[in-house]
């Protein structure tokens, strides 16, 4: 089932980040503009899922996201106004922004319980790749030091939120249909 | 030990206040004049388990970007949502250990032993 559309371009773009698209990592710009991009895509699937899903514990979740990832945007906008850099877009931050559109349009035709394993799927996997992305290249490549803080402080909530959305994954696969 | 501006509003104040208090009781000191504090950041609450007298005054101070809640299993204790950069406090009362753990996170868990 992986990789089966392009909604997972996205991840696959934060997967390679390391390698094609950046010879010697990605700069404080362009980091920013990853960080603040793979934020957003989550808020935006969230949100989307807290419309859509019929299932409370995915509903939380989902709310979950929105309000987390809007908490790490919001200090990272703060943190990007002080120290005068301006996001800079980049391939993978443009990947990460066209692989969230599709997910989108991949989830909107879905309803019920495929909504529910879609998203949850999803955020499984894209919850992985961020962390991998912040442990292989972000955090090794930040030159700032605030900004490099920022990604070590925010890295603990992809992982509560990743093994959150695998109890949720392990739930939706028991509960069948 | 950080400065305390009274200008600042009375939850930070106190935050900052009980900050200060953090590192003894997280290093398992045991001066009696610290009222004992949890901190909540990284995802997780710290010390994980705390042990305190019955009558304490416990604050959680939230250093995550992002709410969270202390909640005991039984809602022996409820903080509902606690903002960025916020606290709340529980009284210790009845003897016992208490389970709690955040409702937005699962993963996070944590006891208080009342003694």
């Amino acid at each position: 089932m992986i990789m089966k559309h392009a909604a997972w371009s996205g991840i696959l773009a934060l997967a390679t980040a390391a390698s094609a698209a950046f010879a010697a990592g990605p700069s404080d710009p362009q980091i920013a503009a990853i960080v603040v991009t793979a934020n957003q895509v989550d808020i935006d699937a969230g949100k989307l899922a807290v419309s859509k899903s019929t299932t409370k514990d995915v509903k939380d979740f989902a709310q979950l996201m929105v309000t987390d990832h809007t908490g790490v945007n919001k200090s990272a906008s703060e943190l990007v106004q002080k120290l005068h850099v301006t996001p800079e877009s980049n391939p993978t931050s443009q990947s990460l922004q066209k692989g969230g559109g599709d997910n989108l349009a991949a989830l909107k035709k879905l309803s019920g319980n495929a909504f529910d394993r879609a998203y949850v799927d999803h955020e499984v996997a894209y919850h992985q790749a961020v962390l991998d992305a912040v442990d292989t290249t972000l955090i090794p490549s930040a030159q700032n030091a605030e900004l490099k803080a920022l990604l070590v402080k925010v890295r603990p909530a992809f992982v509560a939120h990743l093994e959150h959305a695998k109890q949720l994954q392990s739930t939706l696969s028991k509960s069948g249909a | 030990m950080p400065e305390l501006s009274f200008a600042r509003s009375c939850g930070a104040a106190a935050a900052g206040l009980l900050l200060a208090g953090a590192a003894a009781s997280t290093s398992g000191a045991t001066s009696a004049a610290v009222a004992p504090v949890v901190v909540i950041e990284n995802v997780q609450f710290s010390p994980q388990n705390l042990i305190v007298k019955a009558g304490e005054r416990i604050t959680w101070v939230n250093k995550d970007l992002f709410p969270h809640t202390a909640t005991a299993d039984g809602k022996i204790f409820e903080s509902q949502a606690i903002a960025p950069n916020g606290s709340w406090t529980w009284v210790a009362g009845k003897p016992g250990t208490y389970a709690y753990g955040c409702t937005f996170h699962p993963t996070m868990k944590g006891t208080v032993t009342v003694q």
